[in-house]
């Protein structure tokens, strides 16, 4: 009997596992290799490829080396992204004219990342896609939506992000190069170079709740793929979660309506270990905002569950912190 | 007329036929290197419109390569041979690879745009602001 939960746990965990899958094996080589190369420019992809691959042995450290490289090189120019989305919103109804403003901007975009190592997504997973390519590691551009705080649902009416699918031992996985390299500053909002690991090989549940592929196949979800509605509700969730979080359980959606004095649950299925203490809740109402340790929390076979109660009607943004890092936001109606 | 075969001249014909042996086995001999070491390869890289400049080509899994001049024209810097594999590559367009044959000496190739459209939402990290009030 123990055998088959041995078994079981085995598998549950292998299923569940993505940059898990390469616990055994240490990125310290690769990333050193990305570093050593960092005045490389893009005018050369083979010779690039080669520089950050040949010295390595396994696909997984290959690919990380070229991930690594390009998250930690080349920046995300949102006057470009503006600019490009500006016209797409223009064009939206004129294909001619919008075929042609994507032709002149799929020039501009090359030419300012040979030069200036700056592009929007699709420029980040174009490189990904050639480097890896020309490393002989089989990788793909996905194309789809996707949403943060800022992304107004409405202007969801066409494809807005690009990311990677990448295969390693035979089994595909997921990676975001464009929100891995880095964030807009908080106050100047100019791009700033921050890696976030979370998007490397991230777990396709959690990928979901914010990147849903054109192309059903590249959620890498067998069942329970999420429908468009479903990702359109989604709760808001930020680079952190990517960090602590492989799934993110429950609210589902983030406007939600629940009575007063109703417990509300938080669940989500943890990535690394996390201290009960060091999560707590920001509740905003009117303008005023209260640091709230909730009234529930529990740590359970890697699972965080949380609960607070509304005692008073009206409405509310909370969003959940781990260690001080901003990990998602929802908002709640409390009525009677 | 007969010729007569003086002990002289059959000495002058060994020699020389010897000669012609041994300047064929080198000649033979640096044939084969030749094509062990390999050969200059020249090409020229085009795309729809015509040559480009500064199109890489790249010897597959090695670090040597030359970029093409404004008529489209490169020569490889260093010799190949029947099997290597070059990488013609441009950003923005599809890499193109190439088997060197027995009877490669150049090149001509049309290289094609990548087909997709720039789309691109940063990431933000700032906080989730709901338009609902109270």
């Amino acid at each position: 009997m123990k055998i088959i939960y041995i078994f079981l746990f085995i598998f549950v965990f292998q299923s569940n596992a993505q940059i898990a899958d390469f616990e055994a094996i240490n990125f310290e080589k690769a990333d050193k290799i990305a570093l050593k190369y960092k005045d490389e420019n893009l005018s050369n992809l083979p010779l690039l490829s080669y520089k950050l691959t040949s010295e390595l042995t396994t696909d997984v450290e290959r690919f990380r080396a070229i991930f690594k490289w390009v998250c930690s090189n080349v920046s995300n120019d949102y006057s470009m992204f503006r600019r490009n989305m500006r016209k797409r919103k223009q064009y939206k109804d004129d294909s001619l004219k919008l075929a042609e403003w994507n032709k002149k901007f799929k020039k501009i975009a090359f030419q300012k990342l040979v030069k200036k190592n700056r592009t929007v997504c699709t420029g980040y997973a174009y490189l990904i896609k050639q480097l890896a390519n020309l490393a002989d590691i089989e990788c793909e551009i996905v194309n789809g939506y996707a949403r943060t705080s800022t992304i107004e649902i409405a202007s969801l009416y066409a494809p807005n992000h690009s990311w990677n699918a990448v295969k390693l031992n035979n089994k595909w996985y997921l990676c975001d190069p464009t929100w891995a390299s880095g964030v807009p500053n908080p106050t100047s909002y100019r791009f700033q170079f921050q890696y976030n690991d979370g998007f490397f090989l991230a777990d396709p549940k959690l990928f979901s709740v914010n990147h849903h592929p054109e192309d059903k196949k590249w959620f890498l979800l067998e069942n329970k793929q999420p429908t468009f509605d479903m990702f359109l509700e989604a709760p808001v969730i930020y680079g952190n979660a990517y960090t602590y979080f492989r799934s993110h359980i429950t609210p589902k959606t983030l406007d939600n309506t629940v009575k007063q004095h109703e417990k509300v649950t938080f669940s989500y299925q943890l990535k690394i270990p996390v201290e009960k203490d060091e999560v707590y809740l920001i509740v905003e109402k009117n303008e005023h905002e209260n640091k709230v340790t909730p009234e529930f929390v529990a740590i359970e076979n890697q699972k965080l569950t949380l609960k607070h109660t509304f005692k008073y009607r009206g409405y509310y943004d909370v969003h959940l912190y781990i260690n001080d890092d901003l990990i998602s936001s929802y908002s709640f109606k409390v009525e009677k | 007329m007969k010729i007569q075969f003086t002990s002289t001249r059959k000495l002058w014909y060994t020699a020389l036929l010897v000669f012609a042996i041994f300047a064929f086995v080198p000649m033979h001999g640096q044939s084969n290197t030749a094509t062990q070491k390999g050969k200059t390869i020249k090409g020229v890289i085009s795309n729809d419109e015509g040559p480009i400049l500064g199109a890489n080509v790249t010897l597959k899994d090695s670090n040597m390569g030359v970029v093409t001049n404004e008529k489209g024209e490169f020569t490889f810097p260093v010799a190949l041979k029947t099997g290597d594999v070059l990488l013609i590559s441009y950003v923005g367009y599809k890499t193109k690879e190439f088997k060197i044959k027995d009877n490669t000496t150049f090149i001509e190739l049309t290289i094609y745009e990548e087909v997709f459209e720039f789309t691109g939402a940063p990431n933000s990290e700032k906080r989730y602001k709901s338009k609902r009030s109270n």
